[in-house]
């Protein structure tokens, strides 16, 4: 239609070069593609499951736990926990504001947990535990708002006796940052025993948590499980505990401090761990809240510390049933020797009064055990010297942990020279021997070791083990010492309760017969004319009491602390006396009244020591064993009674049911 | 019909085929199955008024070419009285049960005009008064668009003007001038006419982890979805980007990514290959074009295409900012696919001409 003729070779050149250049466009996204899919493809395959895969943690219910009779110690029950996916939270602040308004906790420690849960892992860890039902509406409501929280059903511990078990189960927490760099199968945010018995018995009762990997959709909703490992139950435990003498020892503990263990003698089995005063153990089945661990912490009486195996202690009295022991092995005493207590001796130039300000008189070791005559252990301790007493100490595993699961025993302190120059700087100073001899000083013990101590003073020699689990004591271990010095002892011991001069005689009327020694050990010096009652709580001396029962075949062994109790035998004493009856004391049942124990009109003891002169407690300078009654001494029945008998026991006791 | 060209009709088969499979798939997806099927009913309308393009004479379409811009700016203009406001926008229009978007045949006719424009220059050089003519010719529809507001769209009209400045030539110093010009443009848009989620989005791209949950999570869940497809993909409908809807707009303008999740760089490349040959046939048209109205509409068609899908794929990868370019052909949209098979008829029109000596 036009003659003008359109020279279209410009056009077209320009048309190749722009060719060229979408040519090489083409080229260059083409590139782009193989390096997305060929060479990062892997990289960014692993980003997609991220994307549509969610693990959730399968929490495996921890074993149960139950006592020797079978009443339940620690149990499960369901509650609900709040996951967080660190990665879904886009907001932290929003998510810290929204958990803030439904009461999840306070802001600042809202804010902690959120911050915490990023920081330790991309998996989802737990942010809240036993949420209220109103909670657990309010955050399904805004879970399109909130994909990064998840409701999780889960189990929490119950523990069924409450505070009476407070420091024996110890307390489950979330796991270490520490825990998981070592145990690559916990997983952040896990609960698992942090102290006590669930930490000793972890691996048994924390079973292995399971896993739900399942799909969800980019709302996060849940579009299929894909794969589910599922978690394997703890195993269950039985205990050696006795929850029926536990909560006796509790009851008989109320309003004091201190603590109350109580073997099986023969071979460790702990049947009472108490340690007052104690706490509301079901705070620390989920997450604490910092104001009451606070609360917990700065309370002067420190009712986290597991007094049973943590706390030291003088022994005071309660060690000289030991060192008699040692004494007569050693044959630093022999049941001939006697000592003459005016009540006050100078030694080394020092003045040390016996705790009888008149005097015992003349004591030998039977009567010296009986009466707690310090004189006569001071003499002991002198002749002794501090390397001895210390071996005779270590002997009865004093200065070691005692060795139960529950971990965090202190060693205690079994001094001696060598200690001395070590610690203090300065070789050991002679006047501190007398002090050891009486358990004064700085020997220091755990109410766990003294029982163990004592489980060997009458159990034939042996140290146990003690332990929560039966079978985990391990064989018990000789200490060699010969079984007439042990006779011996254990006949001062029972005279403490049934002799007319014990420490513990006024326990001696009562329907269960034991035997044990008394132990006060200064707090402070002694003030004259002042009772202990008189004195300011802090002031008191501390109330020992170890004792056993039956006397002739010892089953259950009771070691009461009382610090600041003032006086063992009306204080410490009473309490073990009431775990003994509620052990053997008569029970009624079906309309008849049975006693594990002889009442005490059968009185029963061990067979008679043998002298060591073929006499039997008849030394020259030293008073009848079997003494006569006193005319000043204002006993009824118990002035009358025999404490111990030549010849066979009238009765071979039952054993205990 | 054996006067057009094969090749071009060929790829726009392969291109189809994928079109309607990666549409089945994000069809199952969203749990819409009506979408593929419109899809392929689009496709099928399309292929007939691409040969009915096809067989008209371009020379004609081209002479009435000022009716159909007058027509287009008219209806452009109406759709900010009568168009509904849909999703912040008034670029769509219902005829009954269905939509269409004018802006998509405005561009065809944009093209058109110009191309006629250019046959009255027929020189080695434009002059100034070429320049300012094809520049408000295609300004015109490119700012109603703009202010409709679809930003995507508008930024589709500005390879046409380039092109024809290219094709219709021009000195090196316009060039520069054109170049300041541009930046002062984009400034000025930046400064007064960007929406501040529009700002955001390009910043998100400068810098993806500006807000890696906003902005730069469509882009994020695009790079994965391709990424992870990997060699071969994960195959058809199992795609766990899309079907779980990670993947944001994932059939129109993400529907690249939901092919190259599924069918791994061997399915992308393949239709990457399929675009390719489009374009080139179409610059092969423009060489052999028997008129400068034929080169010049072919060459700025080809290049208009070659844009929209080197942007939209960038996107799709990572490599440019989301702007909401489609790709042609494969991404949900009746009114897009129709105006891109009349571009394409036309083209069969320019080739079928060639030899033409009427």
């Amino acid at each position: 239609m036009t003659f003008l003729h359109d020279d279209l070779r410009p056009v077209q050149r320009r048309v190749a070069a722009m060719l060229a250049v979408v040519v090489v466009a083409l080229g260059a996204v083409l590139v782009r593609l193989w390096v997305l899919q060929v060479v990062q493809g892997p990289r960014w395959r692993s980003a997609a499951e991220n994307n549509r895969l969610r693990r959730l943690p399968l929490e495996a219910p921890r074993g149960m736990v139950k006592d020797v009779h079978g009443e339940v110690i620690l149990d499960n029950r369901p509650a609900y926990q709040l996951l967080l996916f660190p990665e879904e939270m886009s907001d932290p602040a929003r998510t810290a504001a929204f958990l803030t308004r439904i009461d999840i906790a306070p802001a600042e420690e809202v804010r902690a947990r959120l911050e915490k849960a990023r920081r330790t892992s991309h998996l989802p860890s737990v942010i809240a535990d036993n949420l209220a039902w109103s909670q657990v509406a309010a955050i399904a409501a805004h879970r399109a708002e909130f994909r990064e929280l998840e409701i999780h059903p889960a189990t929490r511990r119950s523990l069924p006796p409450g505070a009476t078990i407070a420091h024996l189960v110890g307390q489950l927490g979330e796991v270490s940052p520490e825990q998981l760099a070592e145990r690559p199968d916990l997983r952040p945010g896990q609960l698992v025993g942090r102290s006590g018995f669930e930490r000793a018995y972890q691996d048994v009762l924390g079973g292995t948590p399971g896993n739900l990997v399942v799909v969800v959709d980019a709302l996060g909703k849940q579009v299929s499980a894909l794969d589910e490992e599922p978690p394997v139950a703890g195993r269950p435990l039985e205990a050696t505990i006795d929850l029926t003498l536990q909560r006796e020892a509790v009851e008989a503990m109320s309003g004091q401090v201190g603590a109350v263990v109580a073997l099986d003698p023969r071979d460790g089995a702990v049947r009472v761990l108490v340690s007052q005063p104690a706490f509301d153990p079901d705070l620390f089945a989920g997450h604490l809240e910092p104001a009451r661990w606070r609360e917990l912490t700065s309370d002067s009486l420190t009712p986290l510390l597991d007094r049973a195996l943590q706390a030291l202690y003088p022994p005071g009295s309660t060690i000289k049933p030991l060192f008699a022991t040692g004494a007569l092995r050693d044959g630093v005493r022999t049941l001939d020797d006697t000592v003459y207590c005016t009540g006050a001796v100078n030694i080394y130039g020092h003045p040390y009064r016996c705790w009888q300000a008149g005097g015992h008189g003349r004591m030998a070791l039977e009567q010296a055990i009986e009466q707690s005559c310090d004189t006569y252990f001071y003499y002991v301790a002198r002749d002794a010297g501090i390397d001895r007493l210390a071996s005779w100490a270590r002997t009865f595993g004093l200065g070691t942990p005692a060795g139960i699961e529950l971990g965090g025993e202190n060693p205690g302190l079994v001094p001696d020279d060598a200690w001395s120059r070590k610690a203090r700087g300065q070789p050991w100073y002679g006047g501190e021997t007398i002090s050891v001899g009486i358990g004064q000083g700085p020997i220091l013990v755990t109410p766990l070791q003294l029982a163990v101590a004592y489980a060997a003073l009458v159990n034939g020699g042996n140290l146990v083990q003690p332990h929560l689990v039966p079978g985990k004591g391990g064989a018990p271990r000789p200490t060699g010492l010969p079984p007439e010095a042990l006779a011996h002892v254990r006949r001062g011991m029972e005279r403490v309760v049934v002799g007319d001069r014990g420490t513990a005689r006024r326990l001696g009327s009562l329907p269960v017969r034991f035997a044990g020694k008394t132990g006060t050990s200064q707090v402070m010096r002694k003030k004259e004319g002042v009772k202990w009652y008189e004195l300011p709580w802090e002031q008191r001396h501390h109330a020992l009491f170890v004792g056993y029962a039956p006397p002739s075949d010892p089953q259950l062994l009771v070691c009461v602390v009382v610090e600041h109790g003032g006086d063992a035998a009306s204080v410490a004493a009473p309490i073990a006396a009431r775990i003994f009856q509620r052990a053997f004391g008569p029970k009624v049942e079906d309309g008849q009244v049975t006693a594990a124990v002889p009442p005490i009109w059968q009185n029963t003891s061990l067979p008679p020591p043998p002298a060591p002169n073929g006499q039997i407690g008849t030394p020259g300078e030293v008073e009848p064993a079997a003494a006569a009654p006193e005319p000043a001494n204002p006993s009824n029945r118990a002035a009358v009674r025999p404490v111990s008998q030549p010849g066979p026991p009238l009765q071979a006791p039952p054993t205990r049911q | 019909m054996k006067r057009l060209d094969p090749w071009l009709l060929l790829s726009l088969l392969a291109i189809s085929a994928c079109a309607y499979l990666a549409q089945g798939s994000t069809a199952r997806a969203l749990a819409a199955p009506g979408l593929a099927n419109r899809q392929l009913v689009w496709l099928a309308v399309g292929a007939v008024l691409l040969l009915l393009f096809a067989f008209a004479d371009y020379r004609v379409l081209a002479r009435f070419s000022p009716l159909f811009y007058v027509v287009s700016i008219a209806v452009l203009l109406a759709l900010f009285v009568i168009a509904p406001l849909r999703g912040g926008t008034r670029s769509w229009i219902a005829m009954g049960s269905y939509t269409v978007q004018p802006s998509e045949f405005a561009r065809v006719v944009t093209i058109l005009a110009v191309a006629a424009l250019a046959d009255e220059y027929r020189q080695s050089r434009l002059n100034f008064a070429a320049v300012w003519r094809m520049a408000a010719v295609v300004a015109a529809p490119a700012l109603l668009v703009l202010l409709q507001p679809d930003l995507g769209m508008a930024l589709t009209y500005i390879p046409i003007l380039l092109a024809a400045l290219w094709l219709g030539g021009l000195p090196w110093r316009a060039w520069v001038a054109l170049v300041i010009a541009g930046f002062v443009l984009v400034a000025g848009t930046w400064l007064w006419l960007l929406k501040p989620y529009q700002r955001e989005r390009v910043l998100t791209f400068a810098d993806p982890e500006r807000a890696p949950y906003s902005s730069g999570y469509q882009q994020r869940q695009s790079k994965i979805a391709v990424g992870s497809g990997e060699i071969t993909g994960k195959g058809l409908h199992s795609g766990t980007q899309s079907q779980l809807r990670f993947l944001p707009a994932q059939y129109t303008d993400f529907i690249f990514a939901v092919w190259a999740e599924e069918t791994g760089f061997v399915g992308a490349a393949l239709l990457l290959a399929a675009y390719a040959l489009l374009v080139m046939r179409i610059f092969v048209v423009a060489l052999s074009a028997r008129d400068r109205i034929g080169a010049v509409f072919a060459g700025c068609a080809g290049f208009v295409l070659a844009t929209a899908i080197l942007v939209n794929v960038g996107m799709v990868t990572g490599l440019a900012p989301t702007t909401g370019i489609t790709l042609p052909l494969v991404s949900y949209g009746g009114s897009s696919v129709l105006a891109t098979c009349i571009t394409l008829g036309i083209i069969q029109s320019i080739w079928r001409l060639r030899y033409a000596n009427v």
